[in-house]
C-alpha cells in the first residue's frame, strides 16, 4: 500500500472540440493539502472536478485509495461518500434547513441515524460559529455563513478528502476571512485538502504542495516557498507577477 | 338595452343548460389536466432518462416526436382525429363522443404538461445537482431529495395555469356538442334564434371561469415564493 489517497494518471478531458485537460499526472498523499493556482481556463476546476467524477474524463485513471474509480462498472456514489466537496457558489439547499442540509446525506446513505446526524450537526455547527442557524433556511445566511455551512454538509460525510473549487470565489470580500479560517482549521486537524483558489496568500500559508496549472498541464509545481519564493516556469513568473504586483 | 334584457332573459331561462354546461366544461378540463398530468410525468422521465442504444436515447427521440407533433398541430385537428379513430379501433363499440374528446385533450395535454414538468426540473441550479452527487447520493436520490422538491415550485402554478388555458380550449369540444359551455351556447342559438346575447352569455361565464381560476394561481404563486 502506497500511502497516496489520490493518483492521477495521464489524465485528460475534452468538452468537444476544446481540450481543458492534456496529461495531468500527479499523487496526492494522505494528510497532505494541496493548492492548485493559475490562470482562468488553465484547467484547475476540471481537473478537480474530474477527481470525484463530477467531470468524467475523457481518458486517464484516476485511483482513489488504490481504487481505479474510472474504471468501468465502479460504484462511483460510494467513492463520493469518502470525498467532500465545497462550490464555489455554496450549492447549499434552499429547501431545507440549515440543520437538514447537513442531516439529509448521512442518514439517506445510512452513515447515521436520525438522532446521531441531528447531534453531529449541532456539533460541526458550533465549530463554525452557526449553531444558533441550525433551524434557519440558508436564504436567511449570508455568503459566508452559507459557504461555512456547505463546508460542514460535506464534513457530516466524514470525508477522507476534501475538495474545494474557489471557495472564496463568491464571496464579498469582507467574508472571506470567516471561510478562510474555517478551512484553515480543517487543514490543521490533519485533513487532505486539495484547494482551487486565488487568494495566493492563503495558499501559500496552509499549503504542503503548490500546483500551477496552464493550458490544461501541471506547468509547475513545488513547495510554496519554491513556486512562491523562486518560480522557474516563466509563465508561473508571469502569472505570480500579475496577481502579487 | 334590448340585447341586456335577452342576456338575462338567457341566464334566467336557460340557468340549468348553462349550468350543465359549466359541469361538462370543467369535467372536461380536469379529466385531461388528470391525465395530462400523468401522461406529462411519463413523457418527462422518458426525456430526462439516460437509457441508451448506441448514440440514440430511444426514449427520449420518442417523447419529444410525442411532444412536438402534439404541439404544432391544432388540437382541433386532434380532436377530429380520435372522433374518427376511435370507433375504427373499436368497431362496434359505442364509446361515446366524450370519450373520443376526453382522450384526444388528455394526449394533447399530456405534451404540454411535460414540457412544464422538464423545464421546471431543468430550472433547478445545476449546482443543486452536482452538491447532491458530490454527497454520494445517487441520481434517484438526488432527483427525489434534491431536485423535485424544487422543481414542484415551478411546476405547480404552471400546471394550473394549464388548467386554466384547457377551460378555455376545450370549446372546441362543442364542435362534436360535447355538451360544454359552448355547445350550449349553440343549442341556445338555435332554439331562440339570437346570435349576439348567448354569445355574451357563454362569454361573461368563461370570464368568471377563467378569472377566478387565474386569480387563485396567483395567490398560490404568491404562497409558494414566500416559503
Amino acid at each position: 500500500m502506497t500511502n497516496n489517497i489520490l493518483e492521477v494518471y495521464d489524465l485528460h478531458k475534452s468538452f468537444g472540440e476544446l481540450q481543458v485537460l492534456k496529461g495531468v499526472t500527479e499523487h496526492i498523499a494522505k494528510g497532505e493539502v494541496v493548492s492548485v493556482i493559475g490562470p482562468s481556463g488553465g484547467g484547475k476546476s476540471t481537473f478537480l472536478r474530474c477527481l470525484n467524477l463530477l467531470e468524467v474524463p475523457t481518458s486517464g485513471q484516476i485511483l482513489f485509495d488504490g481504487i481505479d474509480i474510472t474504471a468501468k462498472g465502479v460504484n462511483v456514489d460510494l467513492h463520493r461518500q469518502r470525498m467532500g466537496m465545497v462550490f464555489q457558489h455554496f450549492n447549499v439547499f434552499p429547501h431545507m434547513t440549515v440543520g437538514q442540509n447537513i442531516t439529509m446525506a448521512p442518514t439517506l446513505l445510512g452513515k447515521k441515524s436520525q438522532a446521531e446526524a441531528d447531534e453531529m450537526a449541532k456539533e460541526l455547527l458550533s465549530t463554525v460559529g452557526l449553531y444558533e442557524k441550525l433551524n434557519e433556511y440558508p436564504n436567511r445566511l449570508s455568503g459566508g455563513q452559507k459557504q461555512r455551512l456547505a463546508i460542514v454538509r460535506a464534513l457530516a460525510m466524514e470525508p477522507e478528502v476534501m475538495l474545494f473549487d474557489e471557495p472564496t470565489s463568491a464571496l464579498d470580500p469582507e467574508m472571506v476571512g470567516e471561510v478562510l479560517a474555517v478551512i484553515k482549521n480543517l487543514v490543521k486537524g490533519g485533513m487532505t485538502t486539495v484547494i482551487v483558489t486565488h487568494e495566493m496568500g492563503f495558499a501559500r500559508e496552509i499549503s504542503d504542495r503548490v500546483f500551477f496549472m496552464d493550458g490544461g498541464i501541471l506547468a509547475e509545481k513545488g513547495s510554496p516557498e519554491e513556486i512562491f519564493g523562486n518560480p522557474q516556469n516563466p509563465r508561473t513568473k508571469e502569472f505570480l507577477g500579475k496577481v502579487l504586483y | 338595452m334590448n340585447i341586456l334584457m335577452n342576456v338575462f332573459k338567457i341566464f334566467t331561462k336557460y340557468w340549468d343548460m348553462l349550468l350543465e354546461g359549466v359541469g361538462m366544461t370543467l369535467m372536461l378540463s380536469a379529466i385531461a389536466v388528470a391525465f395530462g398530468i400523468v401522461i406529462g410525468i411519463v413523457l418527462a422521465l422518458m426525456r430526462l432518462s439516460n437509457f441508451k442504444i448506441g448514440k440514440v436515447k430511444p426514449l427520449g427521440a420518442i417523447a419529444t416526436a410525442y411532444t412536438e407533433v402534439i404541439r404544432d398541430t391544432p388540437l382541433l385537428l386532434q380532436l377530429y382525429f380520435f372522433y374518427f379513430l376511435i370507433p375504427m379501433i373499436f368497431p362496434g363499440v359505442d364509446l361515446g363522443k366524450i370519450f373520443s374528446v376526453a382522450l384526444a385533450m388528455s394526449l394533447n395535454s399530456g405534451a404540454y404538461v411535460a414540457e412544464i414538468i422538464r423545464s421546471g426540473i431543468m430550472a433547478v441550479d445545476k449546482g443543486q445537482t452536482e452538491a447532491a452527487r458530490s454527497l454520494g447520493l445517487n441520481y434517484q436520490q438526488t432527483l427525489r431529495k434534491v431536485v423535485l422538491p424544487q422543481a414542484i415550485k415551478n411546476i405547480l402554478p404552471a400546471l394550473c395555469n394549464e388548467f386554466v388555458t384547457i377551460v378555455k380550449e376545450s370549446s372546441l369540444a362543442s364542435t362534436f356538442f360535447a355538451g360544454d359551455i359552448m355547445t350550449q351556447y349553440k343549442t341556445i342559438n338555435s332554439i331562440t334564434y339570437l346570435a349576439i346575447e348567448p354569445l355574451i352569455v357563454s362569454g361573461i361565464i368563461y370570464f368568471v371561469l377563467g378569472f377566478t381560476l387565474s386569480k387563485a394561481v396567483a395567490a398560490l404563486e404568491r404562497r409558494m415564493k414566500n416559503d
